[in-house]
Parts: C-alpha cells; structure tokens; sequence
C-alpha cells in the first residue's frame, strides 16, 4: 500500500501563502522520490551501516537545536533544511524510505495544509525491508511455520500485494478454503534497526544539551517502543484477537481472524478482508448517508476498543480502513496499540466529565490532571484547552456535528501544528500518540465530509467501562 | 565376500548413526572417538579401520546428507538467479540442518576452499556437487558465461562464509543466517552482471 511518487505529489497541496519554503517542498520531494529507487537489494543493504546512522545524527543534532529556539525566528531559515535534508537522509536509509511515503500519507489527510514543521515525521516512522524473492519467502515459512507453504495453504500468492512494516503481505488460501492475508517479515531485519537506532543514540551522546536531550531521548523512546510493537507479530495477533472479540455481526464492523496455527513473532496469517481504501471509496462519489454510515462505523469501533477492551487505536491513516461493498467497515492493522493501563484508564474517567458536559471549566480541570501544569493562564494551557475543545466539540453537541467545514478543521490544524511546533504535546508520556490518534479521526471524517450525532454513539459505547456518571451525564433526548 | 561387504557397510552406518546421536545430545567437543566406539558396539581400534578422525566422521555424514536426493530442485523455475542460488543454498542449508552445531570441522577440512590442495574426494565430490549446479542455474538464467572459475571460488567461498555463520547463529530460528545469504547471493549476483556487462 506504499503510495507511488507520482501519488506522492498529488498529495500535496498547492502553495500559495507565500511561504517560501513550502514553495520548495514539492520540489524536494520530487527530487527525493525521483532519484532511482536502488535495485539492488545488496545496495539497500549497505545502506543499513552505521555511516548513515551518523549522517543522520548530524542531522537530528541540528533540527533538535531548532525545537527549542522560537519558531518565528527559525522557522523560515530552518524549513527548508529541514524538509530538504530529512528527505534525503530518510531516502538514504534504505528502511526509512517509508517515513517519506508517510508524510504523503499524512499530507493526503490534510488536504488543505501542509505541516509547516518537519517535526512529527520521527513519530510517524513506517519502517521498510528490502523486497522479499519467493525462495526466501519460502525459507521464512519453512523456518516459522515447519513446511513449505505450498505444503502449508492450497494455494499461496508469490506476489506481494502490499507492504507492510518490515515486510509484505502475500494473498493466499487455506486447505480449508478460507482466503487469507499472510504478513511475513524480513528476518532479522527488526533487531538490525533497533541496534542502528542505539548506535545513533550512542553517537549523539556527546551532543547532550541539557534539556533537549531529554526530548531527544523520548522521541528515541517512542520510535524504538514503537519498532518494538510494530515488529511482534505475536503482540499484532493478540491485539487483533482482543479486538475482533469485542463486535458482533449487527456493528458492521470486522477485524480480521487471527489463524494462529499459522502465526508466529515473524509471519502473521489473518483473514483477507476485502473492500477498497478511502479514496476509491469516495471516487465512487457516496451518498451523504453512506458517508454518515462509514464514518459512523468509524467512531464506533474507535470507541469500543477503547471503552469496552480499553485498547486506543491511533494508527488513523487511511490505508488502515476498508470500506466492503456490503457497507462494512474493515479495521485491518493493529501493529500499534496503546493499551489503556489503570493510570491511563483513571485519566480517561476524569476527561469524560468535561467530554459530556463541554464545560470549560470541567476541561481545564481534565487538562491539568492530564498534564500536570498548575497554572490556568500559561500558554501552553491555554492551548492544550483550546486543542481539547476543538477535538471534543463535536461530542457533547446535540445534533448531527458537521465534520466537513472546513474552517473548523482548519483550527484544528492550527492548533495541532501549534503544540507540535511548540513541542506542547509533551505533557504525558502518551500525549503526542493520543493528539496525533484524536487529529487523524477528525481528519477521516473530515475527509469524508461526515455529519455525524456523536453523543448517542459515545453515550451507548461507554455504558461497557461500567462508570458512576450519574452527576453529569445528560439523558438522550430522542 | 558379499556378506563382508554387508557387515561392513552395517558396522560403518552403526558408527555413523552412534555419531550422531552422540553429536546432538553431548555434542561434537565432548564426544571422543571411544564413546562413539562404546555406542556403537564395536572396539574402537576398529573404529579407526573406517575413519580416521572424529572429523572424517562428520564430514561423511555431512556429504551422506547431501547424496539423499532432494525434491523439486530440478525443474523449478525462478525469476532470477539470486532467487535460484538461494533455493539451491536454502536447499543445503535444510539438509546440514541436524550438523549445524558441529560443522565447523567440515568446514576446515573437507569443504575448505584450500581443498583442491588436500586432494579429499569426499569434501571434492561435495563441492563439485554444488557447484555444478550453480553453473546449471546460471545457464538457465544465461549468466554462465561469467561464471569463471575465479567467480565459482568467490561464490564458494561466501557459501562457506554463510555456513561459518550459521554454525553460530544465535539469533531466533537462526534468521539471521537466512539474511546473510540473501544478501551474500545479491551482492554476488550484481557482481557477476558487473562483470557481464564489462565483457560484452
């Protein structure tokens, strides 16, 4: 499901504010993505040596410098360095190719802005592996499952037909006639660039300064927990096992099955869901009513994971949905879950009070148990406060919530881009993944021009968690 | 004389099946030419009239496993010969599966690429073996013509490399090893088109 360059530079919006930097960020991707995909596997291999681990530790060095000057002052010098060296040294790490491709991802869900700052694209790493031929596919199946997989399925695809983190996804059917998608990984391919990532820490050790090394040190933290998850089939499996678990037949919502007689920490077999991607599914021109539906199924599998098996998904790029033709909507990848610990789980029971009573003052009061900040006036609160409006406006409304104005979204924009320039969504370890979760569905729906009632929807939802809401929740008016 | 020749074949496969055992529960370092002897039932000065060393046993089990026929390498078709030689190799790899641990001996003696000069006709046939059937598969792929014998050495050598690896592999299901070869054979590959195109 990789995008394509020439996809790529669709994806990007036309410029016209003037900003002279964004001017050239077409350009540098078109560079970037034009310059010959190396061919040789060899070649790409090489590419994993620690030279390029240092190239791009000069290069983290410098942008880190840069978080924590004003933006204002540096942000027209800085941009364009950014974006024009972040593409070449991810277009150099052969495995972070795929960063690249996200950011088009992430720009696909931004149609009318681009992100002036390069900073969340770290976070937003997909990892790649060299394309697999079908005499190692084969040896990895012989390896993890004990036979050939023509021993193994009745019939199997030796074509990839998507990528997937480290690795590809083949088609094929089970002796037992069910048509499913088989995830394999390049071998040792995980560990590989977990050690590439602890020698680029090791080697900007002497750069330490002070506080930004902390920053530093959690963006590290993040990619490699994130590598971590994203690499361990078995958590993947299990995680999808949760979740199919938690819909019946009626949601319209399906999560693959897991075969796990065919599963392991390096090959994932699940059910093959059909159905196309957000795009084609909006070429199609859908109704309004078809629209309200998917996004409908949406939220609702959005929340019942997290109420009901206190698992937030937050992977909300587009190619993680599909639409099926009978109206379902497929929810395929759970490489990366944040599971709802108890400490997580009471901030959620605080923050559900100002999410149904809308009341500013019940959201500072979320947001300071949130946070930790102390001070109502602060900058940084007043954003937070701003953000959680915008993201949670539409929850208490009632009434249908217009996702597709796009003067609304455009406030989110800003907003988000704001605390990520400012590097504000650090006020809890989970508050970048949970902001950048909260953006992307606002971004779907958005991109579907959704008219959605979310109140019913999250009342019904959270009934499962079981909490006292009897002082603040409001009746359903029919 | 053909039941001596029976009785011996049958004290030689006792020697080697003894081995074996031996090999995978104490491993190739602790078992002594004697203890093979003991389990195998025969006196070891007699054990010494079949194989010289504890090294020559492994290599003939090494080289045993190898004369097993093996299945579908003959006419499967493959997109390029770096997918081709890795099927041959992963081939291999599967039958010294149950030797991994203790190949190095094998790999210093009878498939060392200093063979030639010990004149050892069963490490000889061994490598002759596999070689042979890289050139086959490179002239499926029409890139025999730069299979010189300097280029079939390199390709053995990296082989050899990837086995040394392997013996040691500690990663999980010994992936790494099947990395390393995937790499080695690209490497290789590009190497010998390298090589292709300069001549044409």
């Amino acid at each position: 499901m990789s995008l394509t360059a020439a996809e790529l530079m669709q994806a990007l919006p036309d410029v016209d504010d003037g900003d002279a930097a964004l001017q050239t960020l077409p350009a540098v991707l078109k560079e970037s993505s034009l310059r010959p995909v190396p061919v040789g596997r060899w070649r790409r291999m090489t590419l994993l040596s620690s030279l390029q681990a240092k190239i791009a530790a000069a290069y983290l060095f410098h942008w880190v410098r840069g978080w924590f000057k004003s933006a204002d002052e540096n942000s027209r010098l800085l941009a364009e360095t950014h974006w024009r060296t972040a593409a070449r040294v991810l277009d150099s790490m052969g495995y972070l190719r795929g960063a690249v491709m996200k950011m088009g991802q992430t720009l696909a869900n931004f149609p009318d802005i681009a992100p002036r700052e390069f900073v969340e694209t770290l976070e937003k790493l997909h990892f790649d592996a060299p394309p697999m031929h079908w005499s190692l596919l084969r040896e990895m199946v012989f390896n993890e499952l004990g036979d050939d997989p023509e021993n193994i399925f009745a019939e199997f695809d030796k074509q990839a037909f998507a990528a997937a983190s480290l690795g590809q996804v083949h088609r094929a059917r089970l002796k037992t006639g069910e048509e499913v998608a088989v995830k394999i990984q390049y071998p040792g391919i995980a560990r590989t660039i977990g050690e590439d990532f602890r020698n680029l820490f090791l080697f900007m050790l002497p750069n330490r300064l002070g506080r930004e090394w902390q920053n530093v040190r959690e963006q590290f933290d993040d990619l490699r927990l994130r590598l971590e998850q994203e690499t361990d089939y078995l958590l993947e499996a299990a995680n999808l096992q949760q979740a199919r678990s938690l819909f019946r037949d009626e949601d319209g919502i399906i999560v693959p099955r897991v075969y796990p007689q065919y599963s392991t920490a390096r090959v994932l077999t699940m059910e093959l869901v059909g159905g196309v991607h957000l795009d084609q599914f909006l070429a199609r021109q859908p109704s309004q009513d078809e629209r309200n539906e998917a996004a409908t199924k949406m939220v609702r599998g959005w929340y019942r994971l997290m109420y009901a098996g206190r698992m937030l998904y937050n992977d909300f790029h587009p190619g993680n949905f599909l639409f099926l033709d009978d109206g379902r909507l497929g929810l395929i990848d759970f490489g990366y879950i944040l599971p709802l610990d108890d400490e997580l789980w009471e901030l959620f029971r605080i923050m559900d009070r100002s999410l149904t009573t809308g009341l500013r003052e019940d959201r500072i009061t979320a947001m300071k148990a949130w946070s930790g900040l102390t001070d109502d006036t602060s900058d940084q609160m007043r954003l937070y406060e701003a953000f959680a409006e915008w993201t949670w406006c539409s929850r208490d409304a009632d009434g249908p919530y217009d996702f597709g104005v796009e003067a609304d979204f455009r406030r989110g924009v800003d907003l988000f881009t704001e605390m990520l320039r400012k590097r504000y969504s650090r006020g809890h370890r989970t508050t970048p993944t949970i902001a950048r979760g909260n953006f992307g569905w606002r971004s779907l729906l958005y991109r579907l021009k959704a008219k959605l009632e979310i109140r019913p929807l999250a009342e019904s939802e959270i009934l499962a968690t079981g909490w006292d809401r009897s002082d603040y929740a409001r009746p359903i008016s029919k | 004389m053909r039941v001596t020749a029976e009785a011996k074949e049958s004290t030689r496969r006792k020697i080697l099946d003894a081995a074996q055992g031996l090999f995978q529960t104490t491993g190739f370092e602790a078992t002594t030419t004697r203890d093979i002897a003991k389990a195998a039932g025969i006196a070891t000065g007699t054990l010494f009239n079949y194989f010289p060393t504890k090294e020559a046993i492994v290599t003939t089990l090494v080289v045993d496993s190898h004369a097993r026929p093996t299945r579908r390498l003959a006419n499967e078709q493959h997109e390029s010969l770096e997918e081709a030689l890795f099927a041959h190799a992963a081939a291999g790899l599967r039958l010294l599966k149950p030797y991994r641990k203790y190949l190095t001996p094998v790999l210093d003696t009878a498939m060392s690429p200093m063979v030639e000069a010990q004149r050892d006709d069963v490490g000889q046939s061994l490598r002759t073996d596999h070689l042979e059937r890289v050139v086959e598969l490179a002239r499926q792929q029409g890139l025999d013509a730069a299979l010189t014998p300097v280029a079939l050495q390199m390709y053995w050598t990296l082989y050899l490399g990837v086995l040394s690896f392997w013996t040691n592999d500690k990663s999980p299901k010994q992936e790494d090893t099947l990395a390393l070869l995937d790499q080695s054979l690209a490497m290789f590959v590009s190497w010998l088109r390298g090589g292709e195109e300069k001549s044409n």
